[in-house]
């Protein structure tokens, strides 16, 4: 993008950011839009979080390994990886062998691996634990995700949810103060009209942008106008964005790499974007479970490396945090399909500039087993608290409902 | 929608068969409500035709289907066949659409959609045309029968036994996927089994194997020991776990309440003891799932203001409402493929958990999707669809020419006439505009009004109300 267009863009945003939030008009109005990254400190009001959900339950205990405990080998006759092909994190900690971008960014002091992460009476349904990590809740019928409930403390900051297939957008976003538009390509965001004229057009566009007004009421009719309005506004703002975006790295030819190109490219848009969710899977590996799993990991591993060093590389390494999640972790034994099933705590991995490199937490006991499950040692929302508190600035609290004590999990 | 709202409905009154009355007139939108909820949406005619029969002529039309059946299938079913031979995914999809566009039984389809989305499995990792044709013919078979019949046969299906691992699992070390799944999912719901009965019953789930294509009971990989699983102890085998889980009282309750959400509504939650006496006839009734549909499609609830446009159009709705209405003579290869973008791939569901539905159908990427399809569909500069599900032709067959005829005709047949009067008035505005304005100098005078009807057709199918099913 020219620079020229870059100032346009910022000045009419900041123009538009007169308009209120109340009366449905969502634009991408932010109050950090017009303003120079700071590329300062966590908690600076123009930090970024990208989500990945790694959907299905991964393996942690093949993802980051205890490769020196005897029992991981008794407990993965056929699953374990060989101690020489570990990625060493420490002396009895490791990457799986597929990782080898995380390696990279764990040199580059850039990747935190929070151990055995999970909370109390795990459940080992996806859905049901899928819903607790994203609305941050263990209460049943939580209809607000804990990233919705933040954006109400950001208003006005643009977020995505980028969908690498066809998903439907996450409840993790639900509760917004308006709908975060879920994107596949920024070509595929257009209204199509077949208009005799530009007049006609004109027409055509101020009939659909007039029905999709909502006038408040309750019901399904004022969803869909909210949801219609939003993105009619937000596709009318990215056809804005050059097209032929530049990246500074080479990303994989993947689905989640294709996502987190898009994120780097309304990063560097400049609308203010500070939010952005992604999924990867699926890691339901209950059978033949290494190759697929290995996959899973290669990908994770290299579209986010190459993202993070693209994004880096306009200056954006400090201002970026990216944090993956799964629903649960796998078994411990593995069980006679060449698979793992249902577990409970797993690792989560934070990348980023800020981060506090290396292993934070302890890993579970391979011994200590409740039901052949892993225990966990950090609850998610004590990661959560943190991002929310120290890197979004979005009280957790507020958030939460309660007061989580931070997970270390940025540098002091 | 508020719980007050469920909890003002009268069970008694709620299942009784509906019949109309000052209150409750049998008109335009009601007709088209039957048409959406029990098919695949109405022609103009079929419309217009439903209205003149009354309720209970075009329930028994719909719950029977017409005639022609066995022909129908006789047509179909070769070509299936050979998608098969060829492991042809991609057209066998389009296969099913079109049978649902086509047949002369389409609550039949309709029922097995939603038995798609309830055993759902995908072709992601099954692999197999073969297979995912299998499971469809089965679901079909026992779409309106009974539900107990279906969940049996449902353990040794082939693409189910690769797609939830039953295949690989082995005495000693079992898998516990179609295990746990079959209670969470398929018959009883989170919260009503333990760890414990989903690892013993997984146990009772070994020995299946699939040789080639056929699926084969090995004795020697089945763990026939004793297991406890709802409280109940023995040597139980696959079908002894299903007697078990119908048994519990929370199995016909969980299947009236999904049933409930993809007839009657989305929005409004049902209170328990409105379910409750649904859950006692299916019960009853040994779980026949005909009966079920009928009494539900037959009801003063079903009817009632409270539950219409309750649901979000899911997308096979929203492409063949579409098409339905329009007359189109279009191949299902491009529709099929367009299904994939709004997000509901047959025979690829997102997860076991099939298609959440509801509001989630609905995002910023989806509803474009949705909104640039519906031009596609209709527009002459878009060949996917061979330019023949045209509006302006439909205007034509019916007579219509003036503009507020026009925009009366689109706005009946689509939302049957329901929608506000600001709506109409600005449509109306559009048409008598759109004379005005300029047109390409290479367009002929009926280039212009084609491209006006067309235009009409394509904004009544962008109002929000026509996402509302």
């Amino acid at each position: 993008m020219t620079a020229n267009r870059r100032d346009f863009l910022k000045s009419s945003l900041a123009g538009a950011g007169l308009i209120g939030w109340s009366c449905g008009a969502p634009l991408f109005v932010s109050r950090t839009a017009a303003a120079v990254p700071s590329a300062g400190k966590a908690g600076a009001k123009d930090t970024i979080l990208v989500v990945i959900e790694l959907t299905g339950g991964n393996d942690g205990l093949n993802t980051v390994i205890p490769f020196n405990d005897p029992e991981y080998s008794k407990l993965r006759p056929t699953l374990r990886q060989p101690t020489a092909q570990i990625k060493k994190i420490n002396d009895h900690l490791g990457l799986h062998p597929s990782l080898t971008g995380f390696a990279e960014l764990l040199q580059d002091n850039a990747l935190c691996v929070v151990q055995g992460v999970g909370y109390p009476n795990p459940n080992q349904s996806h859905f049901r634990s899928m819903d607790i990590w994203q609305t941050a809740s263990l209460a049943e019928n939580v209809s607000e995700g804990w990233l919705g409930k933040a954006l109400k403390s950001l208003p006005g900051t643009p977020s995505f949810h980028l969908k690498s297939n066809n998903e439907p957008a996450p409840l993790a976003l639900d509760g917004a103060p308006a709908r975060v538009p879920s994107i596949k390509t920024l070509e595929e965001f257009q209204l199509q009209l077949a208009a005799a004229s530009g007049a006609d057009k004109k027409e055509q566009r101020d009939i659909i942008e007039g029905a999709a007004r909502s006038n408040g009421g309750p019901g399904l009719l004022d969803f869909v106008q909210r949801t219609a309005s939003n993105t009619y506004a937000s596709s009318r703002r990215l056809q804005e964005i050059g097209k032929n975006y530049q990246p500074k790295a080479t990303y994989p030819d993947t689905a989640l790499a294709g996502q987190l190109k898009l994120a780097a490219q309304l990063i560097d848009a400049g609308l203010g974007a500070r939010l952005f969710y992604v999924a990867h899977g699926n890691f339901d590996t209950h059978s033949t479970q290494a190759p697929a799993h290995a996959n899973l990991l290669a990908q994770l591993s290299e579209a986010v490396t190459a993202f993070f060093k693209d994004v880096a590389a306009r200056g954006h390494r400090d201002r970026v945090l990216v944090m993956t999640f799964s629903e649960f972790g796998r078994r411990a034994k593995e069980n006679g399909s060449r698979g793992t099933d249902h577990g409970s705590a797993a690792p989560m991995f934070l990348i980023g500039g800020k981060v506090k490199p290396g292993a934070v937490g302890e890993h579970p006991s391979l011994t200590k087993l409740e039901m052949g499950n892993l225990q966990h040692h950090t609850d998610f929302r004590q990661v959560y608290a943190a991002i929310l508190d120290k890197w979004l600035g979005v009280s957790s609290m507020e958030v939460l409902g309660a007061e989580f004590k931070h997970a270390a999990i940025f540098k002091s | 929608m508020t719980d007050a709202t469920a909890k003002s409905i009268d069970p008694r009154w709620a299942w009784q068969p509906y019949r109309p009355s000052k209150e409750a007139p049998w008109d335009l939108p009601r007709v088209g409500h039957l048409y959406r909820r029990a098919a695949f949406g109405a022609t103009y005619s079929e419309l217009e035709a439903g209205l003149k029969a009354g309720p209970e002529a075009l329930i028994a039309q719909l719950l029977q289907g017409g005639p022609g059946l066995a022909e129908f299938d006789a047509e179909m079913a070769p070509l299936a066949k050979n998608l098969a031979r060829y492991n042809d995914i991609a057209h066998l999809r389009a296969w099913w659409l079109s049978r649902m566009l086509h047949s002369p039984h389409p609550l039949q389809e309709k029922i097995t959609l939603f038995w798609h989305n309830h055993f759902a499995t995908s072709f992601a990792k099954v692999q197999s045309t073969r297979f995912m044709l299998g499971q469809y013919e089965l679901l079909r078979r026992h779409a309106l029968g009974h539900f107990s019949e279906l969940l049996r046969e449902m353990s040794s299906d082939p693409a189910m036994l690769i797609w939830l691992d039953g295949r690989d699992s082995k005495k000693g070390n079992p898998n516990e996927n179609y295990a746990r799944e079959l209670m969470e999912l398929f018959s009883l719901g989170i919260g009503h089994y333990t760890e414990k009965d989903i690892r013993e019953a997984a146990r009772a789930f070994t020995g299946w194997e699939i040789q080639g294509i056929n699926v084969v009971f090995n004795p020697k990989q089945h763990d026939d020991g004793k297991k406890t699983v709802l409280g109940q102890t023995g040597n139980w085998s696959a079908t002894g776990i299903v007697r078990i889980c119908l048994e519990q009282p929370s199995a016909a309750p969980f299947l009236v309440g999904k049933l409930y959400r993809f007839l009657i509504s989305e929005s409004v939650t049902p209170t328990p003891e409105l379910l409750e006496p649904l859950a006692q006839q299916f019960r009853s009734s040994g779980y026949d799932f005909g009966a079920l549909v009928k009494t539900m499609l037959s009801s003063n609830l079903f009817f009632s203001p409270l539950v219409y446009r309750t649901r979000i159009k899911a997308p096979v709705d929203f492409v063949l409402n579409i098409v339905r209405a329009l007359e189109g003579k279009i191949g299902a290869t491009a529709l099929a493929q367009s299904l994939e973008q709004l997000g509901q791939n047959l025979f690829s569901p997102p997860s076991v958990k099939g298609w959440d539905g509801g509001k989630t159908w609905l995002n910023g990427q989806t509803l474009l999707f949705r909104q640039n399809l519906a031009l596609a569909l209709t527009s002459t500069e878009d060949a996917r669809f061979g330019r023949r599900c045209d509006p302006a032709a439909l205007a034509r067959k019916y007579h219509k020419e003036a503009d507020s005829e026009l925009v009366d005709f689109f706005l009946r047949l689509f939302l049957q006439g329901d929608v506000s009067a600001q709506t109409r008035t600005r449509l109306f505005d559009y048409q008598q505009h759109a004379h005005k304005l300029p047109a390409p100098v290479f367009w002929t005078e009926q280039d212009v009004a084609d491209h006006r009807v067309r235009s009409l057709c394509h904004l009544v199918m962008t109002l929000p109300e026509f996402q509302l099913d």
